[in-house]
């Protein structure tokens, strides 16, 4: 068994720890500029990054303007969505809306939201709001209609009201396709703060916006420091891991019946 | 007349007399359709106008008539085309590159399983790295040009395509194989008429969702380090504070993205009708 454990990790450990090795063994042979990243300096750089409270105050300000667009693609989605699966007037009035926006990628509007909000936190929150949205408002209508209508039909025939049914019937019934669009939306939404926090570094010249985003764009810009990009690279990346994986087990958790 | 009495879709003889009356029903129901299709968005219309004459400022919000001419006026003056044929260039490009190289990668880590364990763990560490983060890393590499936006899309097309490869083969029902195999059938004619169509329609989910992603990493590649392209040309104008010519670019980035959707949807049908799909996103 522990053979069998050992040989996995192993497979597992070849193929990154060979790429880092060729890397660092690649740039210390050549040494073409002092500015190349190497692996070692790329965890100096992170470990001084932690040290100085920078990196994880960033991914704070990041975090916090994901989670503002998202709290309004959220609750425009579920609302939205949830009248849209319930009453086929709304869905055929509001159809034609929803699917004209969905296909303009988020990151299009940037330009747009900088002429109306200026390029602060209201810009970038913005952008992630619209990301957010499709996907919520997308799930939580399917989530509505796919609920069994013998279930809606059997609470009414028993004389329960409206709203209970809603609360303790269609609610439950549709939050595992919910949960599944506010994961997909919480990924969009965050590689799309990104996006924001980059470009809107890139026009306003390296203002004091701030966000991960931002300080990528002030080490490329600026400082040019390679292995600082890297490092904020990495965190997106595990920032993203920890949101998906946070809600997965998020779900497992609140939605027992779906084990 | 017995075998007249159903006809080829096992309907009763009875309903014949009501089929010539299903047609100018289903037309109805379209025309319905259609109706309240434009009754919204003549409303969107509406609103938008008035909201940008109660605004005031057309640098803010143009109305929707100033937004169509300035549509025409690009398209007339070739802006339009030839930005937007640099973006698909570069689409088509990248996606072709991923679809040759995560596909076949797909396979050989669907159908090995020592490869797969070598290679996915690495797969997951780069994956939640979205295309986005790589641009300025990108930039140092590749400089301004047509590489970077071809670059970042052939990475955000790549992990979609190359999960949901994996998982479609995967997914192929071993009784399948085994029957082939117990009828003397080689592995190579296995793999082709075998695992290839039955993993077909989960490529294809893979392969609409990276168009998808590809396109909106571009958009932004585009934005932010590309001399041309329909990103780039919505950043120029804004620049420019024409805000017309910004929302006409706007409005070509969803009919394409809408389009691609379309075009994928419709191969899909075409190619694996007979399929549930299922993606993995």
């Amino acid at each position: 068994m522990t053979r069998l454990a050992d040989s996995h990790l192993l497979r597992a450990a070849v193929l990154p720890v060979t790429l880092l090795v060729v890397w660092q063994l690649a740039v210390m042979l050549h040494t073409p500029s002092p500015r190349t990243p190497l692996p070692t300096h790329v965890v100096e750089t992170a470990w001084t990054l932690l040290k100085t409270g920078d990196l994880p105050l960033a991914l704070l300000q990041s975090f916090g303007r994901v989670l503002a667009g998202f709290a309004w693609a959220a609750a425009f989605g579920l609302v939205l969505g949830a009248l849209m699966g319930t009453y086929r007037a709304f869905d055929r009035a509001l159809d034609p809306l929803v699917e004209s926006f969905r296909p303009i990628a988020p990151i299009a509007l940037l330009p747009l939201a900088i002429l109306w909000f200026g390029t602060g936190t209201p810009a970038a929150a913005f952008i992630v709001g619209y990301a957010a949205f499709f996907p919520m408002i997308v799930n939580t209508i399917h989530g509505v209609k796919s609920v069994d209508p013998q279930l809606v039909r059997a609470a009414r025939t028993l004389g329960v009201g409206r709203f209970t049914i809603l609360r303790t019937v269609v609610l439950p019934g549709a939050m595992p396709y919910v949960f599944v669009g506010a994961r997909l939306a919480l990924g969009v939404a965050w590689t799309s703060i990104i996006a924001a926090e980059l470009a809107v570094g890139a026009k306003a010249g390296g203002g004091s916006t701030g966000g991960i985003g931002q300080m990528m764009f002030v080490f490329y810009a600026y400082s040019v420091d390679l292995n600082g990009i890297i490092v904020c690279m990495v965190s997106v990346g595990i920032v993203a891991m920890i949101i998906d994986r946070g809600l997965r087990r998020l779900e497992y958790w609140m939605l027992p019946w779906k084990r | 007349m017995k075998a007249n009495a159903f006809n080829g879709k096992g309907m009763p003889a009875g309903a014949r007399s009501d089929r010539s009356a299903v047609w100018p029903l289903l037309l109805s129901r379209k025309v319905a359709d259609l109706a309240i299709y434009l009754r919204t968005m003549i409303i969107f219309l509406l609103v938008w106008q008035g909201a940008s004459l109660w605004i005031g400022n057309p640098i803010l919000l143009p109305t929707p008539i100033d937004v169509a001419r300035s549509f025409v006026e690009l398209a007339g003056s070739g802006e339009l085309v030839s930005n937007m044929l640099a973006s698909v260039w570069r689409l088509l490009l990248s996606f072709v590159i991923a679809a040759a190289v995560a596909i076949p990668l797909g396979f050989a880590m669907g159908l090995n399983r020592i490869l797969f364990e070598m290679i996915d763990p690495t797969v997951e560490l780069l994956r939640p790295i979205s295309g986005i983060a790589w641009i300025p890393l990108g930039l140092f590499i590749l400089g301004i040009g047509d590489a970077l936006p071809t670059a970042i899309m052939f990475y955000g097309a790549f992990f979609p395509l190359l999960i949901n490869t994996i998982t479609a083969v995967r997914a192929v029902d071993r009784s399948y194989v085994n029957a082939a195999r117990t009828l003397g059938v080689g592995e190579a004619t296995v793999l082709r008429q075998v695992i290839v169509p039955a993993a077909l329609p989960g490529i294809l989910v893979g392969a609409r969702l990276a168009a998808g992603a590809g396109w909106m990493s571009m958009v932004a590649a585009e934005l932010i380090g590309a001399p041309s392209g329909l990103g780039f040309a919505v950043e120029w104008y804004r620049e420019l504070l024409m805000t017309p010519k910004v929302l006409a670019f706007i409005v070509l980035i969803g009919l394409m993205g809408y389009l691609f959707d379309r075009v994928l949807r419709a191969l899909q049908r075409g190619m694996t009708g007979w399929a549930e799909p299922r993606g993995v996103s």
